[in-house]
């Protein structure tokens, strides 16, 4: 064979040969840097511990990469810490500057970095950045707003709860990290959040109520019950899930005639929050909407009647000609048992 | 705090939350036994019978929960009071824990103090 191939082929088998060694290099650089971050973070671990426990020596100095890889393994403890050893965090990374020049970032001109700073702020536990967290609720990029929302919600700010609902109503922030963010605050949030089931949007209305379901307890029944005869069938479905996951058992009157409800999503939902609740005495309204009502709710209805009463269920699913909802009940409480 | 080398399982897949725990408990004089998973857990447990174990509720291969049903099952673990350590502290998810035969839970993110009144209250219920 002649003319330019021998030597084309001889060029792309080096190409190749000159690849697949950069690749393995590039691992090899990989692999060690990764060894070397392990060792120094072995090393450093002892000492982000003293910080947790409050116990900051002033007097030791560190590299800039020690100091880089400390802040790490503290801020990484810090979101499985409460209390006290919050305010420890906190102090650790005010006490070194780090509060403050996070806090700038959060105006820096590129969006990345105040993504960053916004994110950061969060696991350094500080109570200063709060106000400046609040305004990066307004940022104009999505990310931004979405790294304070979950930093609010890491740094315990119970004043950030109407703002993080207004934000998840007009989805400026993702719904599963607004949602994150509430869910953090718990039952610092529950105080705001009762206060907006009485919000005049119904959008509001309804994910206060969703998420009062989340970190409510019992004693947000008589409240959540009240939304049951909203206008809005939002409002009325998110009150009734809400209700089957605080337990409330004092809301099964009020769940059982809501199982009337005109909207199917909403007689759905209250099926499915009397099986929550276990509520024995809506067993014949459960068949009876398992029987003839639209899929949803039938479905549901069914459901919840393994739950509550699996005897009954089994029994329903023997009669002859039971419907495909009652039947799926039957089999539910059979692998129940 | 000399605690008579009383002996504690800690059991969590979280690396952080095992040293935080292990530290705290470190500290006030206990022995600490680890698992990274529900059933090293009871493994470790039905090893060496800890004074107390406390148990993260979401671990691989066995839950919180399972694994103190399986110590309540067993004759030579089942006096070993347990405390779940969880992120889910619904009402449903707590009466989980307190049937299956857990003595107390901690909510997290916890607090290091919260854990080690925690302890003291429970071993010294036993």
């Amino acid at each position: 064979m002649t003319g330019p191939l021998p030597l084309i082929s001889l060029a792309l088998a080096a190409m190749g040969m000159l690849m697949v060694a950069v690749l393995v290099a590039r691992r090899v650089v990989l692999a060690i840097g990764e060894r070397r971050r392990r060792r120094l973070e072995d090393a450093l671990q002892p000492v982000a511990l003293d910080i947790i426990d409050g116990e900051i020596d002033p007097t030791v100095s560190y590299s800039r990469r020690e100091s880089r890889a400390l802040a790490l393994i503290v801020a990484r403890y810090s979101r499985q810490l409460a209390g006290e050893a919050r305010a420890n965090v906190a102090e650790f990374f005010e006490g070194r500057g780090y509060v403050d020049r996070e806090i700038r970032n959060l105006r820096a001109r590129r969006a990345w970095r105040r993504a960053s700073a916004a994110f950061t702020l969060g696991d350094m536990a500080s109570p200063r950045a709060v106000r400046p967290l609040l305004d990066a609720l307004d940022d104009s990029r999505r990310d931004v707003r979405s790294a304070a929302a979950r930093s609010l919600g890491l740094l315990g700010a119970s004043e950030a709860v109407p703002r993080l609902i207004d934000c998840l109503v007009t989805r400026a922030i993702p719904t599963g990290v607004g949602g994150f963010a509430l869910l953090t605050l718990g039952t610092d949030a529950r105080g705001e959040l009762r206060g907006l089931v009485g919000h005049e949007d119904a959008a509001v209305r309804s994910t206060a109520a969703e998420l009062l379901g989340y970190v409510g307890t019992p004693a947000d029944a008589s409240l959540l019950i009240t939304l049951l005869r909203d206008l809005s069938g939002e409002v009325r479905s998110a009150a009734a899930g809400a209700l089957g996951r605080v337990g409330a058992e004092s809301a099964a009157v009020a769940l059982r005639a809501t199982l009337e409800d005109r909207l199917p999503y909403v007689r759905a939902a209250t099926a499915e929050a009397l099986g929550a609740i276990d509520d024995i005495d809506a067993t014949k309204l459960l068949v009876r909407q398992a029987e003839s009502d639209l899929f949803e709710p039938a479905r549901a209805a069914a459901r919840a009647l393994a739950t509550i009463d699996p005897d009954e269920a089994i029994a329903q699913g023997q009669i002859p000609g039971a419907g495909p909802h009652l039947l799926n009940a039957a089999a539910l409480a059979e692998l129940g048992r | 705090m000399d605690q008579d080398g009383k002996t504690v399982l800690v059991a969590d897949d979280d690396d952080d939350v095992l040293a935080l725990v292990v530290r705290r408990l470190e500290r006030d004089g206990y022995t600490v036994l680890t698992a990274r998973d529900g059933a090293e857990a009871l493994s470790v447990a039905q090893q060496h019978v800890p004074d107390l174990a406390v148990l993260d509720v979401m671990m691989p291969q066995l839950t919180g929960y399972e694994v103190t049903e399986h110590l309540r099952k067993d004759p030579a673990t089942e006096r070993i009071p347990v405390i779940l350590l969880t992120a889910r502290v619904q009402e449903a998810d707590v009466s989980r824990g307190f049937a299956a035969g857990a003595d107390d839970y901690i909510k997290k993110p916890f607090s290091p103090q919260e854990l080690r009144s925690r302890v003291q209250a429970v071993l010294g219920r036993r």
